[in-house]
């Protein structure tokens, strides 16, 4: 599969300033973030964070209390043949339980315009062939996931927006579906994929727009967030009160994990090791504990800041 | 890009959901079921305070006969259009629509042309059942089939439209009440129900015009075979509009519920 048409090849999704309140709920907050072209960017949040109601109203299925968000430039209702432009998974399925998934390709090719010779490709390309035949309301949760993927997929969009497209799907699904993405980013799609799962999603995306009860919390490449994250130093020793007070007159923040072990927050190795050498203090273990995705995410996500996180979050 | 070239393929779009689910089969194979029962009646003859299964033989006796879908009209063909929209709320089969084709004004009018068309092939199917068990009826029963078939020109263009235009209509009350259940419910309970009530209670008052309602308004568009309609006030017609007015009413009535529902519903947020 290729890009059909150069010409949106390399759209960024915008949001800009975007705001929608339903009621007293404010879903989504004075949400900024781009997307750019030819990666994956997970788009992140605990349950309610306001992902699913950013994506709706970047596919103008509803409005937005106030802001704006655009796809190559231009509102989605702007967009010529947006079937061909743009692929969308949505979190709730539209199916009708009485129509053969082979129908239902065929609504969205008649309605889109497309040319039908595609079904049996994207229905191939999701692993539905042999079920086509039947009606949708017997499919299970994964085979209606994939089963609106290949919906997505149909009109060979450059941009592709997936909106926890691993619900219901199993362990080689995922695996399935990360490389699929995978691939349609090295041929210059743009692909935003939400999930409330980061772990299901750390190997696959490059890039991280991650939100919290509607607001952005953080923004950019997987690995310059991890590399940002600080790293801590776990320390067992006989001599706690003495190293928690040397680690502390140097600037460092020790919190004691147990009789005999301490985590120093922002502290690598390089600088502990030798404070300690100089220091005379006896160790036993010096482990060097880089904050990972998972508790990154946790505390970005949560109003918690490390230092009031119980001992069970403290990464290891 | 603009509405008039993609008008085709959502139209053509509307029909194929309609085909592939049964809702729609199922509305049309009732109105075949009324249209029989129709058909069955309009062979029931009073004859000094006697019923007689006899062949029509009077003008509007075989114009009846003709129209026996007319029951079928008023109930199926506005059942039919709700489910022509509720079925996308009910399946979100409307996110998948707008995602396709995001300009929504054009997605109701295709909705409006594809109930039309339905409402005609249930028009269609209607007269399929007249002919197929009218007509062997009619001459069993020793009546006159040349002059049955007389009856096409003043009976059929008129049952069809009025098909065409209920069905419309029931696709408007579709779009203003989005449940389905709730939908057919009223598409029924207005034209059976609540319109001859307030027929009944009107009527007598100079200054109120119940002929312009949607099922008076039918009646006028099928003419002398709704004289003993099921909808309306039975038996008692008395004066209706003329076919064109009524055909005008009907129109507004449909189009009116859709510009309606379209700006209290279908320009909201589609989970
Ligand atoms: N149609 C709606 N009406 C009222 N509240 C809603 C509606 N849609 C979403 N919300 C609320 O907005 C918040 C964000 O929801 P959602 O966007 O679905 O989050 P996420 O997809 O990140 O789990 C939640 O508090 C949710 O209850
Ligand atoms: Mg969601």
């Amino acid at each position: 599969m290729t890009v059909a048409d150069g010409a949106v090849r390399g759209a960024t999704i915008e949001v800009k300033g975007l705001t929608k309140r339903f009621g007293s709920v404010t879903a989504v907050d004075d949400l900024s973030f781009t997307v750019k072209p030819g990666r994956i960017t997970g788009f992140l949040g605990p349950n309610g964070a306001g992902k699913t109601t950013t994506l709706r109203i970047l596919l103008d299925l509803a409005t937005p209390t106030s802001g704006s968000c655009s796809i190559g430039g231009l509102r989605y209702r702007d967009i010529p043949d947006p079937a061909r432009r743009v692929g969308a998974v949505l979190e709730a399925t539209n199916f009708h339980p009485s129509r053969r998934a082979r129908a239902h390709l065929q609504m969205m090719a008649i309605e889109a315009g497309l040319d039908s010779s595609r079904i049996d490709a994207v229905l191939a390309l999701v692993g539905l062939t042999a079920d086509a035949r039947r009606k949708v309301g017997g499919y299970s949760l994964g085979m209606r996931q994939r089963l609106q993927l290949a919906g997505a997929l149909l009109g060979d969009p450059s941009v592709l927006v997936l909106d926890e497209p691993s619900n219901g799907l199993d362990p080689q699904g995922i695996a399935w579906l990360r490389d699929l993405l995978r691939h349609l980013a090295s041929e210059g799609r743009t692909i935003l994929v939400s999930s409330h799962l980061l772990a299901e999603m750390a190997q696959t995306v490059d890039d991280v727009v991650i939100v919290s009860r509607g607001q952005l919390r953080a923004q950019g490449p997987l690995s310059i967030l991890t590399s940002q994250s600080q790293s801590s130093m776990r320390v067992r020793t006989p001599e706690l009160d003495r190293l928690s007070a040397v680690a502390r007159g140097a600037g460092y923040v020790p919190r004691p994990l147990g009789d005999d072990t301490v985590l120093v927050d922002g502290v690598t190795p390089e600088a502990l090791g030798p404070l300690i050498a100089s220091n005379g203090i006896v160790v036993y273990e010096l482990v060097q504990v880089s904050q990972n995705l998972e508790s990154l995410f946790l505390e970005l996500t949560t109003s918690m800041t490390p230092h009031e996180q119980p001992p069970e979050m403290v990464p290891r | 890009m603009t509405a008039i070239p993609a008008m085709p393929r959502l139209v053509r779009a509307e029909l194929f959901k309609f085909r592939t689910t049964p809702g729609p089969w199922v509305c049309v194979a009732v109105a075949v079921l009324l249209t029989g029962l129709g058909i069955t009646t309009s062979f029931l003859l009073a004859r000094n305070g006697v019923v007689h299964f006899t062949a029509p033989t009077t003008t509007t006796q075989l114009r009846r006969l003709m129209g026996a879908g007319y029951t079928a009209a008023i109930v199926m063909a506005p059942v039919l259009g709700v489910l022509c929209i509720t079925t996308e709320y009910r399946h979100r089969i409307l996110t998948a629509t707008l995602l396709l084709h995001p300009r929504r004004p054009d997605v109701l009018v295709a909705k409006v042309l594809g109930s039309a068309i339905w409402g005609l092939f249930m028009g269609i199917a209607s007269f399929v059942m007249v002919a197929a068990m009218g007509i062997p009826l009619l001459s069993a029963e020793g009546g006159s089939v040349s002059d049955f078939l007389h009856q096409v020109g003043p009976v059929v263009p008129g049952m069809l439209a009025a098909f065409i235009l209920l069905a419309v209509y029931g696709m408007g009350i579709g779009t203003l009440v989005r449940n389905q259940i709730a939908g057919v419910i009223l598409a029924l309970g207005l034209s059976l129900v609540l319109e001859p009530i307030v027929v009944a209670i009107f009527s007598s008052l100079e200054h109120i015009d119940v002929n312009f309602l949607p099922t008076r308004a039918t009646q006028a568009i099928a003419g002398s075979v709704a004289a003993r309609g099921v909808g309306g006030a039975s038996g008692t017609v008395g004066a209706l509009l003329s076919w064109w007015l009524g055909a005008v009413a009907l129109v507004l009535w449909g189009l009116g519920t859709t510009v309606i529902g379209y700006f209290t519903n279908f320009r909201r947020d589609v989970t």
